[in-house]
């Protein structure tokens, strides 16, 4: 059975995301194995269902008795987390499989990513194993984290609990840990992330095709290597992205090289070029950095999903002119002059001289108090070529203002609460989404209030349902993904 | 298909220009009006048959860069210079010339390129791009995964940043992108449904009166598929 193409049963997908029981197989109570890790950062995160740790030796970890087989326990488990030794999976999962689990992760390695023949054999015998109503997740990989159940990584303890829109499936565990916690401070919530590895049996497609089908999921995000079947993956993803955003980290692209082949059309359809227009006729969102995906999954969870065209960017104190209308252009966006009378109504309120109303508005300098940047802000709105507005704020320069006033920190002085409510107002106020650029400029040891206050301001701001971006040019390129992907959309919808 | 067969059967790995463009014809792509001679007098008939003015190349299944041989005639006029050119081909020492290609010279200025390539996970690809010798040189090219939809076809001549060239330039007339459409769709059809033909180029794809015309094709085969 080609298991990764299969009809997927969402209902046994859904108990593997929400278990009630789970059982941990090949927690050794000694050293820093996986098993006690996951057990400590399930305990950690406070999954709500029951948790039973198993090895065959018994004994006790953190008060918690050791289980020496699944027939000690008394009831049917939902899910199993296996991290014994490679040889003794085949065995494990058979177990698990008996007592009722819907089906495993498997965090153990030494299978196919060997390269050796016994790897492959034993991962084979994994893939004969999985069946409909038993699904594996892994080997070689970190497994899931779903915030709703509190199933989590190894290193995710301190993930987030919430629940969002994003769903992330990942071929590399690594990726999967670091999205999940960028997210956490980035302003990503998750629906489910799962790390697949070597994917014996769940993998790109499958997992497609069940956030597709996932209500709880509205963004897919994904990292892949490589795909199993190029057309059934072509496939998944043209169906998935009709539906929702599904936004594609490439890993390895390569061009053709090597390739025996007669006709100039075969020798230009290098790998990397297929691949590029293949995600371009799925629609799918195109990235090709873990910071890039984060980024364009936080435009689509807190932007409307609409199309972006004419852009204000207010700030002051950076060299905000020219280089905002050349990166906006890059990105198709545009950066309209604003109508005379609203320039005229912004630049009565700006300080002077050395101030410009045109768009980018530059509001003189980065200490401009926040209800003058709220009126710039509600002016602008006004303009019907201005689909959204980006706030650029160099709060860093506060630390200046404090030292010369003898303030310790700037923390004090920083009307970055002031400003969050502002924004956040003028935002709900005009149904224009606003956008902050938060740059840091300074990130020496000594201006830790620095850090301090702009992680807050973070906070305050996504708090509000205003996302928040290092640098001009990600904020300007995560529009154009989320521009782009609903433009796309509504002209294909429209055209057939 | 009988070309495809009686090709295979000799052993060859591609189809000679006049095969490619027989075998495209039979998929309803528009092909230059052509015709093999086999004498000075078929040469001359041939030719007004066509309508002067006419091109002229040699043609044999190991002629592959007819150009760099001096076995191409751009602009043969009349009787004399068809019958002449015949003899100039087929008379060469260095190479043996025993059939000539007799084809319409399709004056377009605008020169396209329409292909099909197989991916070795995706399957069989369509490309489409700015032709001629800017091929290679620009790389201005779109692909897409087959089959295609006309919605697919249409976003690939949107894609070239040459997408220029497809409007009225210079008082000639707008490509019929229906027409081109046609044929990368066709293109993709092709590799969806017949596995021994591997690869295809066409180029160029003229625009004559701005209807898609192949002038030039090449289709290699899988004798391994049939």
């Amino acid at each position: 059975m080609p298991a990764d193409t299969a009809v997927i049963d969402t209902a046994v997908l859904e108990k593997m995301f929400h278990p009630k029981t789970i059982a941990i197989v090949g927690v050794s109570p000694n050293g820093f194995g996986f098993g006690i890790g996951i057990l400590g950062a399930m305990l950690g995160i406070g999954f709500s269902g029951r948790i039973y740790p198993v090895n065959p030796k018994g004994g006790e970890v953190s008060g918690m008795k050791l289980l020496t087989s699944l027939d000690e326990i008394h009831e049917p488990i939902d899910f199993a987390i296996v991290a014994v030794p490679a040889e003794s999976v085949p065995e494990a999962l058979e177990m698990c499989r008996k007592k009722g689990a819907a089906g495993a992760e498997i965090v153990s390695a030494g299978f196919s990513e060997t390269g050796t023949a016994e790897g492959a054999a034993l991962e084979k015998k994994i893939k004969d194993i999985a069946r409909r109503d038993f699904r594996i997740v892994g080997p070689n990989c970190f497994g899931i984290y779903c915030p709703e159940s509190g199933l989590t990584f190894l290193p995710g303890v301190e993930l987030s609990r919430e629940s969002g829109p994003v769903g992330f499936l990942s071929q590399s565990g690594g990726m999967s840990v670091d999205f999940a916690q960028m997210g956490r401070w980035m302003g990503i919530r998750f629906s489910k992330v799962v790390s697949f590895g070597n994917g014996a049996d769940l993998r790109e497609v499958s997992l497609l095709r069940y956030f597709k089908g996932d209500a709880r999921t509205t963004i897919i995000t994904m990292y892949i290597e490589g795909v199993r079947d190029g057309r059934e993956f072509f496939n998944a993803l043209q169906e998935a992205a009709e539906s929702k955003p599904v936004i594609v980290y490439k890993g390895g692209l390569s061009d053709a090289g090597g390739r025996a082949v007669l006709s100039h059309t075969a020798s230009m359809g290098g790998s990397a070029v297929i691949w590029r227009s293949l995600l371009q006729q799925s629609n799918a969102v195109q990235v090709g950095s873990l910071p890039e995906m984060a980024q364009a999954a936080l435009a689509f969870s807190m932007l409307p999903g609409r199309v972006y065209r004419g852009v204000s960017v207010i700030g002051g104190g950076g060299a905000l002119g020219v280089n905002a209308c050349d990166a906006a252009e890059k990105f198709g966006l545009v950066i309209p002059p604003l109508a005379d009378d609203l320039q005229q109504k912004i630049m009565a309120i700006l300080p002077k001289p050395g101030s410009s109303a045109v768009n980018p508005i530059d509001v003189n300098n980065p200490l401009v108090p926040p209800h003058i940047l709220k009126e710039s802000l509600r002016f602008a709105a006004m303009d019907p070529a201005i689909d959204v507005q980006i706030l650029f704020q160099l709060l860093y320069h506060f630390r200046s203002l404090a030292l010369g006033i003898g303030v310790k920190s700037m923390k004090d002085i920083t009307p970055h609460r002031d400003l969050a409510d502002a924004v956040g107002e003028v935002m709900r106020e005009t149904g224009k989404p606003v956008i902050l650029v938060l740059p840091s400029r300074i990130r020496d040891i000594k201006s830790m209030d620095v850090e301090e206050v702009l992680r807050e301001t973070r906070e305050l701001f996504l708090e509000r349902g205003i996302p928040v971006f290092d640098e001009l040019s990600d904020a300007l390129r995560a529009l154009r993904h989320v521009s782009h992907y609903n433009a796309t959309r509504q002209r294909r919808l429209r055209e057939t | 298909m009988k070309i495809i067969k009686d090709a295979i059967k000799r052993g060859a790995t591609a189809l000679s220009e006049h095969e490619s463009k027989l075998l495209l014809a039979e998929f309803g792509i528009p092909v230059t009006g052509e015709k093999i001679v086999k004498s000075e007098d078929e040469a001359a008939s041939a030719a007004a048959a066509i309508g002067y003015p006419v091109v002229m190349k040699g043609s044999g299944e190991k002629l592959s860069h007819k150009t760099e041989m001096n076995l191409v005639a751009l602009d043969v006029r009349n009787d004399t210079e068809a019958r002449e050119t015949f003899r100039r081909f087929t008379s060469r020492k260095d190479v043996e010339v025993k059939e000539v290609l007799v084809q319409q010279m399709v004056k377009g200025d605008r020169e396209l390129v329409a292909g099909l390539t197989r991916d070795p996970q995706f399957g069989p690809c369509v490309m489409f791009g700015l032709g001629g010798i800017f091929t290679e040189i620009l790389e201005d090219i779109a692909f897409r995964v087959a089959p295609l939809t006309k919605l697919d076809a249409m976003e690939m001549m949107e894609d070239i940043r040459a997408k220029k060239i497809l409007g009225p330039v210079r008082g000639k007339a707008p490509v019929d992108r229906e027409a081109l459409a046609n044929i990368l769709i066709t293109l993709g059809k092709i590799g969806l449904e017949h596995d021994v033909i591997k690869e295809i180029d066409i180029n160029p794809l003229k625009v004559l009166d701005g209807k898609p015309v192949a002038v030039d094709a090449l289709v290699v085969l899988d004798a391994g598929k049939k």
